[in-house]
């Protein structure tokens, strides 16, 4: 049994905005403006969410909470796939040495699942950047074969020093801004979002037609930098989909701003496209990087997007990096898209590739 | 058909476990977390030489997660300057074990990391029939499920190795069934070395793994 797989409502909470329709619009209109925050003498530009709960679990409690709402009447048997690199060490960080870990690792999951009134079954993914497409993956690979007909997928990041801290140590992230293959740009900007898909086997507007996970294991922080492995997993994903890369309308850029992993994706979209590319869009100058989240937040922001034909520039570009040679969209466009490829690529390794389609 | 090629539960004592990568490998894994090389002896131990290049897809589960590690990370964190060493802060991140095992298991094509939110229960149900449905889709040509702990007295794996072509002595094969099994094994984090037990004498024709919280979908297990 196979059956094809739709994505029925959608929630988020981010830097931009406290709903899909509210990010959409805020993309439309070309809001990327972001915060900052301090790390010993060091300050990092920073995407925070717009809850002013200081409180770590309560501020959680309140954007898991949001988001829950969003999605309309759940099942409390529905089962929930929930995706993150960083789970509750905030919390962690919060309450101070001594530090007192739970021993299940991912304890959180079972939290917002209660935060969701759910208590079907809960399954937690840990992929660093791709966390949210392996969490989707399994979710729909069980819709796919008739052993579930619905899934929450949420992706939860949350504001924590660890991270912020890790990536600062090896110096992968921008000082100023995020500037998606612009030939000054110089790291990541990190940020935090709360995204969340309801997946069925009922017919909705949306169908998810490929969805493939590969590995580069050229090295622990960064990919091959001719982008063979990543062409290989948009090209298989393209096989699953039975179409050809000329029916690809839109690809949303995993490009975080990153020199090296910017530079691979480039490379592999040549491969995969050759010289005919299609527009180009990276959604993290609005968004930040949200790591674990980032997937099913940077999904949401697409679809709410695309559904109202509504196409934001890609924020941070101004001069193309000879290196790179290819163009994100500098202009809004209100093209209607039938099929977009979404890119992830993953601290660690990990790379992900997903096509959605409109269905007419 | 789906079948199960091998069985394996290991222990190491923590401060073993670089002479078992040694022994595995014939050199020294540098700069490796403890899930890392514990990931890398067992899934070394389930496949032999001639499969490691096949299309493989690891997915593996773990209730302690890089335990020692994060705390290391948090001292470094909230007790010492702002920022980590950046081995310390890698170390903390499961995610990159894969692209360290990968150049021993050139097959490894995608990895997936469950952590595991409650104390002795397992996600093995859910392993288990991911790995079906994709060998059954073709997707890859063997899945190996893992369940691996790092705790401050003891390094713990569990294996199964699946696979759409039996090995010459895989001991079963296996079903995914939608109903409830009133005598189904718990998911824990053990169940395969009851699965040995089981096969090594069996009690019954088949054997039921059920995760509670999933009553209608259940993995049968049949001795070849």
């Amino acid at each position: 049994m196979t059956r094809p797989v739709y994505i029925a409502s959608s929630g988020l909470i981010c830097a931009r905005g406290d709903s899909p329709a509210k990010v959409s619009q805020a993309l439309w209109a070309g809001e990327c403006t972001s915060g900052k925050r301090q790390l010993g003498e060091r300050e990092f530009p920073y995407f925070s969410l717009p809850l002013s709960e200081a409180d770590w679990l309560t501020r959680a409690e309140q954007a898991v909470s949001h988001v829950a709402a969003q999605l309309g009447p759940l099942a409390a048997e529905t089962a929930l796939f929930l995706a993150s690199s960083s789970f509750q060490i905030g919390h962690f960080e919060e309450q101070g040495g001594p530090f007192e870990l739970p021993i299940a690792t991912a304890s959180f999951s079972r939290r917002i699942a209660e935060w969701m009134h759910l208590s079907g079954p809960r399954y937690s993914f840990s992929n660093a950047c791709t966390s949210g497409f392996s969490a989707i993956d399994a979710a729909r690979s069980l819709i796919a074969a008739g052993q579930l007909d619905e899934a929450i997928v949420v992706g939860i990041e949350l504001a924590n020093r660890s991270t912020l801290a890790g990536f600062a140590a090896m110096e992968l992230l921008s000082r100023t801004h995020c500037q998606p293959f612009d030939a000054k740009r110089d790291g990541l900007v990190l940020g935090e979002a709360v995204a969340a898909v309801r997946l069925s086997a009922k017919p909705a507007t949306w169908r998810i037609t490929g969805l493939c996970t590969g590995l580069d294991a050229y090295s622990t922080t960064g990919p091959d930098p001719q982008g063979g492995p990543i062409a290989k997993v948009a090209v298989d994903c393209l096989k699953e989909a039975k179409i050809n890369p000329a029916d690809i309308e839109l690809v949303k850029l995993q490009a975080a701003g990153s020199p090296g992993t910017d530079l691979a994706e480039a490379n592999a979209l040549r491969q995969i496209f050759g010289n005919t590319l299609p527009p180009l869009l990276s959604l993290k100058p609005y968004l930040g990087h949200t790591l674990g989240a980032s997937g099913i937040a940077e999904l949401v922001t697409l679809l709410a997007c695309l559904t109202l034909d509504q196409i934001p520039t890609t924020a941070g570009f101004k001069k193309v990096d000879p290196e790179i040679a290819l163009f994100p969209m500098v202009d809004r466009s209100n093209a209607h898209i039938q099929r977009a490829l979404l890119n992830l690529i993953g601290f660690g390794g990990g790379l992900a590739s997903m096509i959605i389609e409109r269905r007419t | 058909m789906i079948f199960l090629n091998a069985v394996l539960s290991q222990q190491h004592a923590p401060e073993k476990l670089p002479a078992a990568v040694r022994a595995a490998l014939g050199k020294p894994l540098r700069r490796a977390a403890t899930l890392t090389q514990l990931a890398l002896v067992g899934a070394l131990a389930c496949l032999p030489k001639e499969r490691r290049h096949l299309p493989t897809a690891l997915l593996w589960q773990s209730t302690s997660g890089p335990r020692l590690e994060t705390l290391t990370l948090l001292e470094e964190v909230c007790h010492g300057s702002a920022e980590p060493m950046p081995y310390d802060f890698l170390a903390s991140q499961p995610a990159i074990a894969a692209a360290q095992i990968q150049p021993f298991l050139p097959g490894l094509q995608s990895a997936t990391h469950f952590p595991l939110d409650t104390e002795n229960e397992a996600n093995w149900s859910l392993l288990l029939t991911l790995a079906s449905n994709w060998l059954n889709e073709g997707r890859y040509a063997q899945v190996l499920c893992a369940h691996l702990d790092s705790w401050a007295e003891s390094a713990n794996a569990h294996w199964l190795a699946l696979s759409n072509t039996a090995l010459e002595n895989a001991p079963a094969n296996l079903h995914i069934r939608t109903m409830n099994y009133s005598d189904a094994l718990p998911d824990t984090p053990d169940f395969p070395a009851t699965l040995a037990d089981w096969l090594a004498q069996p009690s019954s024709r088949v054997l039921h793994l059920q995760s509670s919280a999933t009553p209608r979908l259940a993995v049968e297990f049949a001795q070849i």
